[in-house]
């Protein structure tokens, strides 16, 4: 009978295996399995629970579930178009995006709950999901989408202080009322409206060349130095050309900067050398994942590494990138955490969008705390960058972004892309300088230069900020 | 007799809460049906007592245990989609059938040995019908397994299962000394001659092939494991599991380079999530509803697989309850289904004759691997071959089968317990007279 007996033995154990499956599948993978953008079943779950609320920091509503006559409908705010693409959608037959897409797990009311929390969702029906507070300000975001709008391109306004998103708008954008009707023409609008343009990609021009500025100080170079402009310059074989071939005679670095001079980063970055600016680089996030909400997708230095950073820089490519051309490529986001580092006294705070989660009866289930995210820069380097960048609104090329009463740090970009048309117009800004309550980044494709076409975007956004009392949310 | 009420009392509350959180789906068809399941239960276990019943005493009630459970899911998938409807009604038809057959063949049958020496005639019934479902079948879910006769569809391959068993039970009981030993020298190795090994092996490449032109393929691996584990526990010799294994992964590699549907099954199992709305769309489901479960689940009637799976109520009934019970309730389903098989060992342990022995050990074999298959083939740890779950999925084939099979392994677990205690009582009587 030994034979039945290892028969025996041997079903135990392929049972045992089918449990460790199961773990494998109901306690590992769930959250994984949840993600997976095939999978419709928490949109399907509307239908037994009644979606929490996203309201913005000041409380006002931005999209609620209401129930009338026993049908559930998500309504969203009159001018909710101004939220979109962040805020996405969630339709049963369209999937789901943005924020209702990413947080759906917390309006649904099926994150972290502990499991007294758990026992008592099975019996409690219909469920409630939870209410998500957004670190948005309506306000600015309102502005914002206002002062954008009809062109394309992205803005971003983050306190630099905690990494709060105070304001992220995306050109074009799209009603979530009337989604489903309108799903085609939208699909085929010219820069594809579900598409956040504040997470694409872009050549940053000269706003990358406050990047640039640390590795200069790096490789210790004197900044009252000067350098003779003379409206280009030959680097390696490679002539390296000024916008509009301006020569701007002797300046030091504070001039270079405010002049944006791009034979003066060109050389000194080469200077520097690969090793110092791609370290530099990594020290502000490029190559590396931002903590966020959001698939931010990674800035990158060289098309062939990507998203990784290369190990070493040819020379010609260096010294394009140190003015941002080349092949560096960054989003709008990123852009806005790099001012918010150089504001934060060289320190990047991890950015977030979610304040807090509220449950049903409206204690909060999260609340986010700020976290620092890199350390960039050391306090010295930081307070060369800005008033370098004060100089830049003073005396230079950020005049239009200068504000009444307020000193304002910023440098605007004109990036040349293989695309057709005008020159993609950068604008970073923090202010006020000396002690910085928020930090933006605009992008104006295809706008021209950052002075013209996208600092008077990033001053309407500040100076409306900066209205707010001091405290007030 | 208080044990025994009290456990049906519990699977019979348990069953009853299931239905009337289910209350919206509940007709008043359904409610009677439920009701004679009930009585039938509990007249069941009063017989027991009656007709001193004194064969192994948790199996049935955990079978009980599986029935209640699927009915209730069943019933809990039929309003989910068209195609579902009129399954629950029909379920429990079967399952109270199912369960009069079961204790028909438990107190009619005298003498199970006499059930295998018709062993050719099960041969040729489990082959003929094979035949007919191949020649005459209809195609469903992309295997040809089902016969149409005048309104009623069967699986024929459900009933082939008893009538293998019983004619293998019988074969290797008589050949077993032949096939331990072997009579030709081959190598180090001594095989069993072809008179002895021929019609086995006929029988055996006679029934895969067929399963195999079906397109049957989960139940082809039931019989394949079926046919190999009962020659292992029979014969005792490694070398025939040895044996298997090569051929098993020859005749995969040659269907796999034949067949295209076998070759997009595996190309399915090793990544669904290349296509999830496309070819791995079942087994992706299937994941998302298991996976959505958690620890807990969703509770009863919460969970959306019931909705999205593909083939709920059948091959795919385990993906619903691991969803709505979460692991906690999968596991005690696979902990019922492994007492089951476990105790069904032990009735092949304790059997006085040989053919009992085999004949229940070939039931544990049976159910186990089904079981198995299935489970972990909506689990992906192995490629997806749909068969029915024995007892929850829906299906009467399954069930009556499942429920016949039932009877003959507590037939022979009650006529062991007869049989010893009536010697053990002639024993003390002995010793009586002798003090």
């Amino acid at each position: 009978m030994r034979g039945v007996r290892r028969v025996a033995l041997g079903m135990a154990l392929s049972f045992f295996i089918l449990s460790l499956g199961l773990v494998y599948w109901q306690v590992a993978q769930a959250d994984t399995l949840l993600e997976n953008p095939a999978n419709k079943r928490l949109i399907l779950m509307e239908n037994r629970v009644t979606r929490g609320g996203i309201f913005d920091r000041n409380g006002e509503i931005i999209a609620q579930t209401k129930t009338t006559n026993g049908k559930k409908a998500r309504v969203y705010a009159k001018d909710a178009e101004m939220f979109e693409p962040l805020l996405g959608y969630s339709s049963v037959t369209l999937g789901s995006s943005g924020i209702e897409g990413s947080s759906a797990d917390w309006l649904l009311g099926v994150k972290n709950a502990t499991p007294t929390q758990a026992i008592q969702q099975l019996f409690a029906l219909p469920r409630n999901g939870d209410d998500v507070v957004l670190t948005l300000d309506s306000r600015l975001q309102s502005l914002a989408y206002n002062a954008l709008k009809g062109k394309l391109g992205a803005a971003v306004a983050i306190d630099p202080r905690t990494g709060e998103v105070l304001a992220l708008v995306s050109q074009p954008s799209f009603s979530p009322t009337t989604l489903e009707e309108t799903w085609k023409t939208i699909n085929e609008q010219t820069g594809s409206p579900l598409r956040n343009h504040a997470f694409s990609l872009f050549p940053p021009g000269s706003v990358m060349k406050v990047v640039t500025s640390a590795a200069l100080f790096r490789s210790g170079i004197n900044t009252t130095d000067l350098y003779e402009s003379k409206g280009s310059a030959v680097i390696n074989g490679q002539t390296i050309t000024e916008q509009n071939g301006k020569a701007f005679g002797w300046v030091n670095y504070n001039m270079a900067l405010a002049d944006s001079c791009n034979a003066y980063f060109a050389t000194f970055g080469v200077q520097a050398g690969d090793k110092t600016f791609l370290s530099t680089t990594k020290g502000f996030g490029f190559g590396q994942k931002i903590p966020f909400e959001f698939n931010v997708p990674t800035s990158s230095i060289t098309n062939a590494a990507k998203p990784k950073l290369p190990a070493t820089l040819s020379t010609n490519l260096l010294a394009a990138s140190a003015f941002g051309q080349g092949e560096v490529l960054v989003s709008p986001f990123h852009m806005a955490l790099v001012a918010a580092g150089i504001a934060n006294h060289g320190v990047i705070m991890t950015p977030h969008l979610i304040e807090r989660v509220l449950d049903p009866t409206q204690t909060i289930a999260f609340e986010q705390k700020p976290q620092p995210w890199l350390n960039a820069l050391n306090k010295e380097e930081a307070d060369k960058i800005t008033s370098a960048m004060v100089s830049s609104v003073n005396d230079g090329t950020a005049a239009p972004g200068a504000i009444p009463g307020v000193q304002v740090a910023a440098k605007t970009g004109s990036a040349e892309h293989p695309g057709e048309g005008k020159t993609h117009a950068w604008f970073i800004a923090f202010a006020p300088a000396e002690a910085p309550r928020i930090a933006v980044a605009v992008l104006v494709e295809n706008g021209g230069t950052g002075g013209g076409a996208a600092a008077p975007i990033a001053r309407q956004i500040m100076q409306e900020a900066l209205s707010q009392k001091v405290g007030d949310k | 007799m208080i044990q025994r009420l009290i456990t049906r009392i519990i699977i019979l509350a348990m069953m009853w809460i299931g239905l009337l959180l289910l209350k919206e789906s509940l007709s008043t068809q359904l409610l009677w049906q439920a009701l004679i399941f009930s009585v039938i239960v509990l007249l069941g276990s009063l017989l027991e007592q009656i007709l001193h019943y004194q064969g192994d005493p948790y199996i049935l009630p955990v079978v009980q245990a599986i029935m209640a459970l699927g009915l209730v899911f069943v019933v809990r998938i039929e309003p989910e989609r068209l195609i579902y409807k009129g399954q629950a009604v029909h379920q429990f038809w079967w399952v109270n059938v199912g369960l009069l057959i079961f204790y028909a063949v438990l107190w009619m049958i005298r003498d199970y040995r006499k059930l295998g020496r018709l062993r050719y005639l099960w041969g040729l019934v489990a082959v003929a019908l094979l035949l007919v479902t191949l020649l005459f079948g209809s195609t469903a879910g992309g295997a040809k397994s089902w016969l149409n006769l005048g309104g009623i569809t069967l699986q024929p391959e459900e009933f082939v299962k008893l009538a293998l068993l019983l004619f293998m039970a019988r074969y290797l009981e008589e050949n077993e000394e032949l096939l331990r030993v072997g009579t030709v020298q081959w190598g180090r190795f001594s095989l069993p001659d072809w008179r002895t090994l021929g019609p086995f092996m006929i029988m055996v490449a006679f029934i895969l092939g067929i399963l195999a032109a079906q397109k049957s393929l989960g139940t082809a691996l039931v019989f394949y494991m079926l046919f190999v584990l009962m020659l292992y526990v029979v014969t005792e010799r490694a070398l025939y599991l040895g044996i298997s294994v090569p051929i098993f992964l020859m005749t995969g590699t040659v269907g796999y380079m034949l067949f295209r549907h076998v070759r997009v099954r595996v190309m399915v199992w090793m990544n669904p999530w290349q296509d999830p709305n496309g070819g791995g769309y079942q087994i992706a489901q299937s994941l998302f509803a298991i996976g959505g479960g958690g620890i807990l689940g969703t509770g009863l009637g919460n969970g959306i697989g019931a909705t999205t799976v593909p083939a709920a109520s059948t091959d795919f009934i385990f993906s619903v309850i691991a969803e709505e019970l979460g692991f906690a309730g999968a596991m005690a389903v696979l902990v019922l289904f492994l007492i089951v098989v476990i105790r069904a060992f032990g009735i092949s342990l304790r059997a006085k004759d040989r053919f009992g022995q085999i004949l229940a050990a070939g039931i544990g074999i049976l159910l186990g691997t089904e079981t198995l298959i299935i489970l972990a083939g909506v689990t992906k740890l192995l490629p997806l071959t749909g068969i029915p779950l024995p007892w929850v999925s829906y299906g009467g084939s399954s069930l009556i089968v499942h429920s016949i099979l039932l009877g003959v392994l507590l037939n022979i677990s009650n006529a062991t317990a007869v049989g010893s205690h009536s010697t053990k009582n002639t024993k003390n009587k002995g010793k009586e007279y002798a003090t």
